[in-house]
């Protein structure tokens, strides 16, 4: 029948579920078993870890789609938690892995990763720990790989993509991404895409002291092994390559500064049954780790 | 000093005849060379073309320089400003007393030009002692590679969901024995061919890159490989590997030393020390040195200083047969194009005709890179900080044994049929005959 005994009361437990947990990204409110935010869908991983250590500070990665963003963010770091001496990075998680591991294990094949989907909840959130050896500096780090069209559309069309604007509202930093290969051939998209985004940042925090104006921002040609002259002076590159974004930066930016990468030494095409891609014939990355560690020893004012 | 020259050389007869011949794309003194072979006026007519087309572009019209119409003046002025800036080697054609053999013969072994010594015509009237010493630069610089079959392996191999065999789109091609150059060729070594006057030398040219060779000029406007200045290397840079240089500039370089280019499979073949087996494929290495990747054996991203270093370094990496630096440092130009065979699943369109380029370099990122299989590709007259080259020359194409062991000769003769002109006529990638070149362009 039934039997006397004694039970715990461990329902003062559910106490903390019943917590809400605000969102590290938008601050909305959510409960602490969410794995996503239910407002801007960025993870939820994040806020429990930021409980965990000490604030983390947050950098973008911006660009258009195909200018290399996701191929950016996995090899700086790659290289930064394997090889660099000037920065380490530790990632935090192993969420923070996955697209270092994806995008290293797709160029050593010889083959760009793939198309970042525009679902926020699909984009890798990178969470890592930045030392500076030389300071003995440390800092926590996020860095999102962000859509390229979500990004635009949220340009085009503000608070489309809430996420996107409330992660840019409390970025530190940011490196905007503009691929050269249509610069060649006479098409200014890219230039526009510049200009645009510098305006969308003013336009977001136009303060002069915590504003995008004294912020920093490092202005980062990808596909560069194209155009050697790149490589050599960035910044004349940009003033005869791209005279709006190169306007704008001198106009409204305080902290800003060109550079010049590639990752792939040489490209070509593939024609398969699945279509028609653009591959790399080999990898040897060059000015991959020196915009972001400009931007770093500008955030920690080692340099 | 061309006209004294031009008259020695005239009066000449016999082996520095032929040598002379021989030598005709390399110095001031191939004026009388080609004057021997009766042809004088076509050649000298191309070059003043030739030197017109650069004076044209407004690269290179300092006096004494490409301007001016004493050959050897080019490599004159040249050696002074290198022996005022840096001290590095002269490789003045003109100091160089042409009337003797042994002069005109040191003269060539200094500038590494001993195969074209070693050529069957030229080593039958050169002395003996001559062609010893040439034999001996031969050993000293060129690793021997032998004949026989290696595996080449497709750019991509084919995904799992393509094909279950492993061994997708592999090919067996077989390899005639050949020597390899020990190193990449240096800073120092493509000195001696600038300064020669060599960029100015139509003979020594692909026919279709003539119109194009005065661009290929240094950051100066001189001509020489892309980050040289004012005709020179970098101070301290002598033993580094020359870069910068398209693979045009790479044959004509290989033309001049009397050599050419490594073909694919034969580059492959130096590195992976194929080993046959009965009845199965043979068994490669991966790397020169083994097996398994070790950074520490070549220069490459992570394990170096991030920049060329000298050609000397890394001993450790080399080759079972002697070559070293075949895996990282800088990428070498070989003779065979890229793309033209891949995986059967897959076609590679290229933007432009690319040449095969293997070994991987100093910023090479993934060991799976810097493979003996590995094979990547750039633009023909692309000028890449991280590519440069070595040589290879076909042992049918040399004299390797001495004239008064009939024997010995008789066994290479067998070993290896060569045509009256030494050249293995049957190799697509042979070098091509100067002659054969110039009498082309007489007749053009």
């Amino acid at each position: 029948m039934s039997r006397p005994g004694l039970l715990a009361m461990d329902s003062f437990q559910l106490a903390k579920y019943a917590t809400p947990v605000p969102c590290y990204i938008c601050d909305g409110v959510n409960a602490t078993s969410a794995e996503l935010c239910r407002h801007c869908q960025a993870p939820m991983a994040l806020a429990h870890q930021v409980q965990q250590s000490v604030t983390p500070q947050m950098v973008a990665v911006l660009g258009t789609t195909g200018s290399g963003k996701t191929v950016y963010i996995g090899m700086l770091t790659d290289m930064l938690s394997r090889y660099s001496s000037e920065l380490q990075l530790l990632a935090r998680g192993a969420f923070s892995i996955s697209l270092q591991q994806a995008t290293a294990g797709a160029l050593s094949q010889c083959e760009f990763p793939l198309k970042t989907p525009n679902e926020p909840d699909r984009w890798n959130w990178v969470h890592s720990r930045v030392l500076v050896p030389q300071k003995n500096q440390k800092i926590e780090l996020i860095m999102p790989d962000v859509a390229g069209e979500a990004l635009m559309e949220e340009i085009e069309h503000p608070h489309s993509y809430p996420v996107i604007r409330a992660f840019l509202s409390k970025c530190a930093a940011v490196l905007i991404l503009i691929d050269i290969e249509g610069l060649d051939e006479g098409c200014d998209d890219q230039d526009y895409f510049g200009m645009k985004m510098i305006t969308y940042l003013n336009e977001m925090n136009s303060d002069a002291k915590s504003g995008w104006g004294s912020r920093p921002i490092s202005i980062v040609f990808t596909k560069s092994d194209q155009c050697d002259a790149c490589f050599e002076d960035p910044v004349a590159f940009a003033r005869q390559r791209t005279p709006g974004l190169f306007k704008q930066c001198h106009e409204r930016l305080r902290r800003c500064r060109f550079f010049a990468s590639s990752v792939a030494g040489a490209c070509a095409f593939e024609v398969s049954r699945e279509g028609r891609f653009r591959v790399p014939l080999r990898i040897e990355p060059r000015g991959v780790t020196e915009p972001f560690v400009w931007l770093i020893h500008q955030l920690t004012g080692t340099k | 000093m061309a006209a004294d020259v031009q008259t020695g050389a005239l009066a000449l007869t016999g082996s520095i005849g032929v040598l002379f011949a021989w030598i005709a794309p390399a110095a001031e003194g191939s004026w009388c060379g080609y004057a021997l072979a009766g042809t004088s006026a076509a050649v000298v007519a191309g070059r003043w073309a030739f030197r017109c087309l650069r004076r044209g572009t407004g690269m290179a019209t300092e006096s004494g320089d490409a301007g001016n119409s004493d050959h050897g003046a080019t490599g004159k002025v040249a050696s002074s400003n290198c022996h005022a800036s840096s001290g590095r080697p002269a490789a003045n054609p003109t100091d160089v007393d042409f009337s003797d053999e042994g002069s005109l013969v040191n003269h060539m072994l200094s500038q590494h030009r001993y195969a074209i010594l070693l050529r069957p015509q030229v080593a039958a009237n050169l002395r003996r002692e001559h062609v010893e010493l040439a034999l001996s630069e031969l050993d000293q610089h060129m690793s021997l590679v032998p004949s026989g079959d290696v595996i080449l392996h497709p750019w991509r191999p084919a995904k799992p969901e393509e094909s279950d065999d492993p061994h997708e789109g592999e090919r067996l091609v077989s390899v005639e024995a050949l020597f390899l150059d020990r190193y990449p060729i240096t800073n120092r070594q493509y000195f001696d061919f600038v300064a020669s006057g060599a960029y100015e030398q139509p003979a020594i040219w692909d026919p279709e890159i003539l119109n194009a060779v005065v661009e290929f000029v240094d950051k100066t406007g001189h001509p020489g490989p892309r980050y040289w200045e004012n005709g020179h290397y970098p101070i301290d840079e002598d033993d580094l590997p020359v870069v910068g240089v398209s693979w045009y500039e790479a044959m004509a370089y290989a033309r001049w030393a009397g050599k050419r280019l490594p073909s694919d499979a034969e580059w492959v073949k130096a590195a992976s020390w194929p080993v046959s087996q009965p009845d199965a494929p043979p068994t490669q290495r991966r790397f020169p040195w083994g097996e398994s990747m070790d950074r520490s054996m070549a220069n490459l991203w992570g394990s170096g200083p991030g920049c060329p270093v000298s050609v000397r370094e890394y001993p450790q990496g080399t080759s079972v047969g002697g070559a070293s630096q075949l895996i990282g440092n800088v990428w070498e130009w070989t003779s065979s194009p890229f793309g033209a065979w891949n995986c059967r699943f897959r076609a590679l369109e290229l933007p432009l005709p690319m040449k095969s380029i293997r070994g991987g370099a100093f910023d090479t990122y993934f060991d799976n890179q810097a493979q003996n299989s590995f094979q990547s590709g750039d633009a023909l007259c692309a000028r890449k900080y991280n590519i440069g080259f070595r040589c290879a020359l076909g042992v049918c194409d040399v004299t390797t044994i001495l004239a008064d062991n009939p024997a010995a000769e008789e066994a290479q003769s067998e070993c290896c049929p060569v045509n009256p002109w030494g050249v293995d006529i049957s190799s697509s990638d042979a070098a091509p005959d100067p002659l054969a070149e110039l009498e082309k362009e007489i007749a053009s």
